[in-house]
């Protein structure tokens, strides 16, 4: 599966299966002088979690956040439900079926519970355009009741909550919209083990339904292994690995991050004379 | 409240229950004003309400009909621009040309009018016109990425130039209102009538106030200012929201511009009072309570800000202030505003009262 490429280095090259809902092809994204992602290749089956491993800087959200339209890649090609996939905003990949839980939550401190919940997404009443707030908020309290999420009043500005309650509230926001695959940047980031458990339950309960695929990065090696079908590691803005979680093992995988490590000090001796 | 001494209170355990009883009155009441004072234009009103209460108690003719009538050209003109300032702060931003362009838009009206375009028509235009000069700011800072404060003061030098230019620095009779014989319609209506500014600057403020807390234009204004790469990952078309605000308080500063061209039946080319119109809209959209930094604010803030700064001018003036004192006083109150308004900002957030 994985090929051996320049300095010994995997790179997993395009690979297909059948009911593919999402197929990403020989991406590439810089910044400047950054390279962030150099030839991303990857695949997403129908009713699939996939899990996203590696290093701060690898390019796991600038890989996200391409996918979901918030930037555009420099070059390859995208795929969605074998179509091709060229998205031009936020709003076009969502109204397509796509849609994120970023890294940093994109919550509005000012704004209560359920306008975050609704950002973007808002019900508005007829002919005149105001925001129902009564509908978001009866909305917004079942979403949350949903998870098993407690938080006591919707209409204070989710600066009051704390970090797993704000993690929360991003997630079942984007678990509630119509979205058929979503992306999720560490959903689990600033959650206890309490709150990170119902996240778990939530997607395992995703996944038993069958409706929606999900790409989503992790740092844990267990909520990799227990949460997601297959994982891939992605290294230096390539994917370096891609197996089943059935197949691999928290060994293989700290080894795989050892090696990188081992290859970087090398690289850093030489170049360093 | 009843508070019992020590005398009148009977024996036994109502001896206890009477302070206690008492107390939870007073906690109440506590409670309650802590509510209202940490509401966002709570300060602002307490201060407002105390400076009227000051100048009735000290200056005779301070609360009488006659005095309220001087009071509202120096409030409900500040009242509009402060509203349409207060948006582009909640965005994070800030306009400096709204002087320039209240001193602009009675020149383009009285030079669009006397191409031979009817009244109302040239007011249009001319509101057209000064939103197009709020959409020239927005692109400046939204897409080519100026800072609003530089952008938007290149804006005030050029447009005041611009205004001088084209008025030759003479001023003009306002279109519309030399006519013997008592105010036209369209006079009464754009600021000649008495009360005509203060039904402009109520409705204005209405409007905004309503626009800000209960459409998607409002949530996302505010979405902008408090976390604006949060906002373009939901999707919301961030550059498109601070142009329109930019657009907005341009055309809020052009129609003061009218409406005062209009009740003072001319038009002056007077930069320096442009500048004070422009210091006056600002003020009054920080004291209602609207933070420079954005995220939050308040339209009917900045309504009682605008008045608080009228009172204290006209209060000041009746006392009889020496003019050099007034902008000295003026400062003062402004910081002392500020103060009490960033200190219940700190109450609120740890109240948790919302």
């Amino acid at each position: 599966m994985a090929e051996s490429g320049i300095n010994g280095e995997h790179v997993v090259a395009p690979t297909a299966a059948s009911d593919d809902v999402l197929r990403v092809e020989h991406i590439s994204k810089r910044f400047g002088p950054v390279t962030a992602l150099r030839d991303i290749n990857m695949h997403l089956r129908k009713g699939e979690v996939l899990g996203l491993l590696g290093d701060n800087g690898a390019g796991k959200s600038t890989l996200i956040k391409t996918i979901c339209g918030f930037q555009k890649a420099d070059s390859g090609q995208m795929f969605l439900h074998g179509q091709p996939y060229e998205p031009h905003s936020v709003d076009h990949a969502r109204k397509l079926g796509i849609d994120t839980v970023y890294q940093d939550l994109a919550l509005v401190d000012e704004l209560s519970v359920f306008h975050n919940m609704f950002l973007r997404r808002e019900k508005v009443k007829k002919p005149l355009p105001f925001l129902s707030n009564r509908a978001m908020r009866s909305e917004a309290r079942e979403a949350l009741d949903d998870i098993g999420v407690r938080i006591p009043r919707l209409n204070v500005p989710v600066a009051r909550l704390s970090g797993g309650q704000r993690q929360a509230i991003a997630v079942a926001r984007t678990v509630h919209s119509e979205a058929s695959i979503l992306l999720l940047d560490e959903p689990l980031a600033a959650m206890g083990a309490k709150e990170g458990a119902l996240i778990l339950d939530l997607i395992q309960r995703l996944k038993e339904e069958g409706r929606v695929s999900m790409i989503m990065v992790l740092h844990n090696y267990v909520h990799v292994l227990t949460a997601c079908d297959r994982v891939n590691l992605i290294q230096d803005g390539v994917i370096a690995l891609d197996k089943p979680t059935s197949e691999t093992s928290v060994e293989e995988l700290t080894e795989i991050v050892v090696e990188e490590y081992r290859r970087a000090r090398q690289a850093a001796r030489a170049a360093g004379g | 409240m009843a508070v019992e001494t020590g005398s009148q209170r009977p024996p036994g355990e109502t001896a206890n229950e009477g302070p206690a009883a008492s107390r939870t009155l007073a906690s109440g009441a506590w409670t309650l004003l802590k509510r209202f004072l940490t509401l966002r234009e709570g300060s602002v009103i307490v201060i407002t309400v105390l400076t009227i209460v000051y100048f009735s108690a000290t200056v005779d003719n301070f609360a009488t009909s006659a005095n309220f009538k001087t009071l509202l050209p120096y409030f409900a003109p500040v009242a509009i621009l402060a509203a349409g300032e207060v948006y582009l702060m909640i965005n994070g931003e800030i306009d400096l040309s709204i002087g320039a362009v209240y001193l602009f838009a009675p020149f383009i009206f009285y030079k669009i009018n006397n191409g031979g375009v009817p009244l109302i028509a040239a007011l249009i235009l001319a509101l057209m016109c000064c939103m197009a000069v709020g959409l020239i700011n927005g692109v400046f800072t939204a897409v080519v990425g100026i800072n609003s404060f530089i952008a938007t003061l290149g804006m005030l030098l050029s447009l005041e130039g611009l205004t001088l230019i084209i008025s030759h620095a003479q001023p003009v009779d306002t279109p519309g209102t030399n006519v013997v014989g008592g105010l036209t319609t369209f006079a009464r209506t754009f600021g000649g009538g008495t009360y005509s500014e203060l039904i402009w600057a109520l409705v204005v403020v209405a409007v905004l106030q309503v626009v800000l807390t209960l459409t998607r234009w409002g949530v996302y204004t505010v979405a902008v200012g408090g976390n604006r790469l949060g906002a373009a990952e939901a999707g919301i078309k961030v550059r498109l929201v601070i142009i329109r605000n930019f657009m907005l308080c341009s055309t809020c500063a052009a129609l003061v511009g009218v409406l005062e061209a209009v009740r003072t039946s001319s038009v002056q080319p007077d930069p320096a009072g442009a500048n004070e119109v422009l210091f006056d809209g600002i003020s009054a959209a920080v004291i209602g309570g609207t933070l420079l930094a954005g995220g939050s604010g308040t339209v009917v803030g900045a309504l009682i800000g605008a008045l608080f700064l009228g009172v204290l001018r006209d209060g000041l003036i009746i006392k009889g202030v020496n003019a050099d004192y007034l902008s000295f006083y003026l400062g003062l109150a402004i910081i002392i505003a500020m103060a009490a308004n960033t200190y219940v900002g700190r109450v609120r957030k740890g109240s948790g009262v919302g």
